[in-house]
């Protein structure tokens, strides 16, 4: 089988300039032709920059946008995945993600969980995408896409797998923090999505691709650090940190193949006991059905009773 | 790190503190250009005192844009300590970076007033305690550094620390006010750890903090803490979010513990803009949220 060449576009986006992120893109996607490669992933907003605030709506474009077109034109005999600021029809923003091939978008991904904590403050400006779906692609196996927060939560690396995902794409705008001596690579941030890329490679046996910006937006800095982790967990590409630049590695789908057959892990799993337990909780949580294990006196979308909670129930003996 | 002595014997390094010093030059350098391009300058300057933190800072600019574009403001106050403008000195010959000296007593004196002659204020102005003093020099080298920042065609680039941040000892539009701020979510120890990384001169490291705002003044003993202790317990507090029973629980004393906690409160003011009272329908600050470098925003 012939090697998939994936090329990530550890791209520094000029806030708010779509235009100038635009030719950047454009000159990319040509180098990475140049190069060989199959697949080419640009990171979370790379067209717009990340702290947009009320610049959003200013960026935003809808899918029939004539510069998304442009971009388009340039993936002939190539995939690629790009991310901006998409207007529904019915005028909302959402983080985007699509997948384009052969001149035409074939997919496009809306984030679907919004930070809105600590440094994060996009559910203020955004909205949030409702769907989660794999996709067929021109690179013969199934692609999943995930924006940033996105591979926060475990059931999304999961849902794609099971939705026939073989390779896992993540697109991200990570802000750097923690520089605590002790991290493995002096961030705290890296570490993190270091362990988790690795984690859902392997408990989901895909092919995880992460792209990472890098650059600054106002206070916070981009690390970059992207990779392609292969299906066993093992590392295929580790992009420097802070470094713009494009970076290509060869893949190989039948890994993809040997893991699977070897760890059946996608075939044991048990969607349909996700389904009854979750609308269990879910029906328990809204208070709908009785919440058997729950403690008594617990109210009806909670398992513990309103009593001291055990921790400080010992620090008041003490 | 010079002539191989290890940092254990200039200073002390809480551990939890200690941070990869090659992954924040990095960020930084990339945030002082980047904080340059978007706005459209080249150059940078920042006053200069011969103390850590804007030594730290000097190299810090130095090493993110060259040494050619940085210019160095000493502007000592006639009882400022020789020593501090011999160390500035020294720095910015080691640096090869441009300098200027304005003596700011002039200013201050026109003011308030000096032995030898009564200021704008009149006599009234011989009565003036040294906290009015110390902030009066603070905002006049501000100004200073302003007009400079026209003359150099330069951005001003701020030196405080995220230790004298968070407790307040700082003057407001005075040694606060900057353009941007590359070590300002660093902690004291930090700050003296990434300045022995960097290169500054043992003798900056190594010489008691001091605002210099009388002789003698040392921040240690005006504040009646250490560094070390100090940015330990804001670092429990403030980014680990312990309470107060959880900080006297790690060992630290419950009555530093209740001071701190009111000296962070009561200087909440200082670290934020104020506040616009909100009329109409779109307002700086509350639904009218840009970013501060955008798209028009640079200087052309």
């Amino acid at each position: 089988m012939q090697p998939l060449r994936i090329a990530l576009a550890q791209i520094a986006p000029r806030l708010g300039s779509l235009d100038e992120n635009l030719l950047r893109h454009q000159e990319l996607l040509a180098e990475a032709r140049a190069d060989g490669a199959d697949l080419v992933v640009f990171p979370e907003l790379g067209l717009t920059g990340y702290l947009l605030q009320d610049l959003a709506a200013e960026v935003a474009m809808r899918l029939d946008d004539p510069r998304l077109a442009i971009l388009a034109a340039d993936t002939a005999g190539l995939s690629a995945i790009v991310s901006f600021v998409e207007e529904s029809a019915d005028h909302r923003l959402f983080i985007a993600a699509a997948l384009v091939e052969d001149g035409a978008i074939r997919h496009v991904h809306r984030k679907l969980f919004l930070p809105t904590y600590g440094l994060f403050d996009e559910r203020r400006f955004f909205a949030a995408g409702d769907m989660v779906r794999a996709v067929s692609s021109r690179l013969g196996a199934g692609v999943g896409i995930g924006v940033c927060e996105d591979f926060w939560h475990l059931a999304v690396p999961q849902l794609l797998a099971l939705d026939g995902a073989q390779i896992l794409v993540n697109v991200s705008s990570s802000p750097g923090r923690d520089l605590a001596a002790r991290n493995e690579v002096g961030l705290g941030t890296a570490t993190s999505w270091r362990t988790l890329m690795r984690t859902y490679a392997q408990l989901t046996t895909s092919l995880v691709v992460f792209c990472n910006r890098v650059g600054i937006d106002e206070s916070i800095s981009f690390w970059g650090g992207s990779e392609v982790i292969g299906p066993a967990g093992d590392t295929l590409l580790a992009a420097p940190l802070y470094d713009e630049g494009l970076f290509t590695v060869d893949v190989s789908l039948a890994d993809i193949r040997r893991e699977r057959i070897a760890l059946p892990l996608l075939r044991d799993e048990r969607p349909e006991l996700h389904i009854r337990e979750l609308e269990r909780i879910v029906a328990e949580r809204a208070g709908l059905a009785v919440d058997a294990t729950a403690e008594g006196g617990a109210g009806p979308d909670l398992d513990l009773a309103p009593n001291v909670a055990p921790a400080a129930a010992g620090e008041a003996e003490r | 790190m010079t002539a191989g002595r290890p940092l254990e014997a200039r200073f002390e390094l809480p551990d939890e503190l200690a941070i990869d010093t090659d992954v924040a030059r990095r960020i930084i350098a990339e945030f002082i250009r980047g904080q340059l391009r978007q706005a459209g300058f080249e150059r940078a300057l920042l006053g200069l005192s011969g103390g850590i933190d804007s030594g730290l800072v000097a190299y810090l600019v130095a090493e993110a844009i060259g040494p050619e574009r940085l210019l160095c403001v000493l502007m000592p106050y006639r009882t400022s300590a020789p020593a501090s403008r011999a160390d500035a000195e020294a720095l910015v010959r080691q640096l090869g970076c441009a300098s200027a000296v304005v003596d700011i007593s002039p200013l201050v004196d026109g003011y308030f007033g000096s032995e030898a002659s009564p200021g704008t204020l009149g006599p009234a102005g011989a009565d003036a305690s040294p906290l009015r003093r110390g902030n009066l020099a603070a905002r006049m080298r501000m100004a200073v550094l302003y007009d400079h920042s026209v003359t150099w065609g330069g951005l001003v680039v701020g030196t405080g620390n995220k230790t004298e941040s968070l407790i307040g000892y700082t003057t407001v539009f005075g040694d606060s006010a900057c353009a941007f701020n590359p070590i300002g979510d660093l902690y004291k120890s930090q700050v003296r750890q990434l300045a022995a990384a960097i290169g500054v001169p043992d003798t900056i490291i190594t010489k008691a903090p001091s605002a210099d705002l009388w002789p003698g003044q040392t921040d240690e003993a005006e504040g009646g803490f250490s560094y070390p202790v100090l940015d330990r317990l804001l670092y429990w507090m403030v980014d680990k979010r312990r309470s107060s029973d959880e900080l006297v629980a790690l060992g630290f004393e419950s009555a530093v513990v209740e001071r701190v906690e009111r000296m962070v409160a009561a200087s909440e003011f200082k670290r934020q803009v104020p506040p616009i009272a909100k009329l109409g329908p779109r307002t700086t600050g509350i639904d009218y949220l840009y970013p501060r470098r955008r798209p028009g925003s640079a200087r052309t």
